[in-house]
């Protein structure tokens, strides 16, 4: 009896424990951006006369200031272009080649498919230099070209790797049945390896299109012109020196971050399990 | 014959554009990086080799050393605060020990879909002088005079730098360990249940033994991540003030792109993989200790 008595108060303990941890984990994390959200409805003065006071009416001067200054139209409509361009274009190499690396029994598969996983040790900061260098040289610094091609280069490996260890777990029977009716290897990967791959190829456009959305050093250091910056680079360029200003300051940073929340908010499930893909073998 | 070959050409097609859009942005460059990393260059003309010139001058810089020693700050805080931390959050929910798990986690992952670049923004006005935190320290003390100014203080700067890196990153290991906690069969912990097991075995006698692989995977993960730490740490302090919160590969950057030493750059982002490498392997080392240990 006592036993069970005292099992239960143990039980009891460990839930307020958890339940005080996680509450207190989730304040902190939501706590700080909720406080951003609400504040960019304050202007300046009302900001520094009281920090946390909610606003008192519906002020959008920051907003309609924030978005016409900081011309952060045109800057998502580029981060738009390099996301999407980059992410069907990644994902649909890496699709095709996780098929010839995990189906055509090649011996050189091993060795391309080992070059890509190592490839996912590689920072961008190793590459740089010499990726700005090479881009000068052949005329494709500071274009939409330039950001693209490093975008889809480190996208790769990881697409590559997901890719492949997904494909390896389609049966062969219908890539069989399909050869022996007379069907070409191309035909195979888009009638019957693409279709058939549909949950993972979900999986990594999502992850591959917020990767992509975030992606900062590679449009920062090899592009000059604003006209071609993406979001992330456009706004700490516009917010650096916006210490005088924090309403315009949050309503930047609020601009900038909805995009990606209604992303989440539609794609929540998915990009949790484009996280865990990598840590997961099956 | 003719099967053989069209299969070949399917191959090509398949494959090579990947395996030429990945060697020309990574493979060359990295072997370009490690070339030029002997050499001193400005970006004009040619390189002139220059042995390890660059690795000396490197490891006799204050700076350099400054900022290594505030990337292994960042190591820890990711192994020894993101992964328990993580790990925490993870276990909770599986176990089912509070309600609305799902909403805790949707809100713990929030950050992740956030850019680095707005996270630093906003935590940079938080932790400045005339920021959020100074104004919630003078409520909570009423000391209306209480600055917050860790950033003038050398060995201090940087915490908060590690502080938001905790918060900006944790619900990733949470998400890790959930998808894998959740391959662990429930008869498993219905078994122990019924053995009698209270929840603090469960966990480090059930649950723990299983997780040493995802352990190792996180902290290689962490590692290779913290290493890398640029975005944030760039928007977010610069490195400033005076280099106090500067990172190895904000180091190398600002050398680079600032300074225009393409060469000596270059051997600091070769630094960054060789020391990633070896703390990979220090770690795999000790795992493979512990699992001879367990079993």
């Amino acid at each position: 009896m006592s036993d069970i008595t005292l099992k239960n108060k143990e039980l009891a303990a460990w839930r307020i424990a958890a339940y005080v941890f996680m509450a207190i984990f989730t304040f902190l994390t939501v706590g700080p951006l909720f406080w951003l959200s609400y504040s960019s409805f304050k202007p300046h003065v009302d900001i520094i006369h009281n920090m946390f006071a909610f606003p008192t009416g519906l002020f959008l001067g920051n907003y309609v200031r924030a978005w016409t200054i900081g011309k952060l139209g045109g800057l998502i409509l580029n981060s738009v272009f390099y996301s999407f361009f980059a992410t069907i274009i990644t994902v649909y190499l890496a699709l095709g080649a996780g098929y010839g690396f995990s189906k055509f029994g090649f011996r050189i598969s091993k060795w391309f498919y080992t070059f890509f996983i190592m490839g996912l040790l590689i920072t961008a900061h190793s590459v740089l230099v010499p990726l700005f260098v090479m881009e000068t040289r052949v005329n494709i610094d500071d274009t939409r070209l330039g950001v693209l091609i490093p975008y889809i280069g480190f996208g790769l490996p990881f697409m590559v790797y997901l890719a492949t260890s997904y494909i390896k777990g389609i049966p062969t029977s219908l890539e069989e049945a399909a050869l022996i009716d007379g069907a070409g290897y191309l035909q195979i990967y888009w009638r019957i390896i693409r279709p058939m791959s549909q949950p993972v190829v979900a999986t990594m456009l999502i992850f591959a299109f917020l990767s992509n959305w975030n992606e900062f050093v590679f449009v920062f250091v090899l592009t000059s012109r604003q006209e071609i910056r993406s979001l992330p680079v456009g706004v700490n360029a516009f917010v650096g020196g916006l210490s005088r200003d924090f309403g315009l300051l949050f309503a930047a940073l609020v601009i900038a971050t909805i995009p990606m929340i209604v992303f989440y908010i539609f794609f929540r499930d998915q990009l949790m399990k484009g996280f865990a893909a990598g840590s997961l073998k099956e | 014959m003719t099967i053989s070959r069209d299969k070949k050409i399917s191959y090509a097609i398949l494959t090579l554009p990947s395996v030429l859009i990945y060697a020309s942005v990574i493979v060359f460059p990295v072997l370009f990086s490690v070339l030029l990393g002997f050499t001193e260059w400005s970006g004009f003309g040619t390189p002139v080799f220059n042995g390890l010139a660059n690795y000396r001058r490197m490891l006799a810089d204050g700076v350099f050393l400054h900022g290594l020693r505030n990337n292994l700050l960042i190591v820890a805080v990711s192994v020894f605060g993101q992964i328990p931390f993580g790990f925490l959050l993870a276990y909770i929910i599986y176990r089912g020990l509070v309600k609305w798990g799902n909403f805790f986690q949707t809100m713990i992952f929030l950050p992740i879909t956030v850019s680095a670049i707005v996270v630093a923004k906003l935590w940079n006005q938080i932790f400045s002088p005339a920021g959020m935190f100074t104004a919630l320290v003078r409520v909570i003390r009423d000391d209306p005079r209480f600055v917050f100014a860790v950033f003038e203080n050398r060995t201090f700067s940087i915490t908060p730098v590690l502080f938001v890196i905790l918060w900006y990153y944790t619900g990733i290991y949470m998400v890790i360990f959930l998808a894998n906690l959740q391959k662990i069969s429930p008869t498993v912990i219905e078994a122990a249940i019924v053995d009698g097991a209270r929840e603090h075995q469960i966990l480090f006698q059930v649950v723990l033994p299983q997780m040493t692989n995802i352990l190792f995977t996180t902290s290689v993960f962490a590692i290779a991540g913290s290493l890398k730490s640029f975005d944030l740490v760039f928007a977010m302090t610069g490195g400033g003030p005076a280099n106090y919160t500067t990172v190895i590969a904000i180091y190398m950057y600002l050398n680079t792109f600032k300074y225009y030493n393409y060469g000596f750059g270059s051997a600091v982002s070769v630094m960054i993989v060789v020391l990633s490498l070896g703390m990979i392997s220090v770690i795999q080392a000790v795992f493979r200790r512990f699992e001879e240990k367990y079993e």
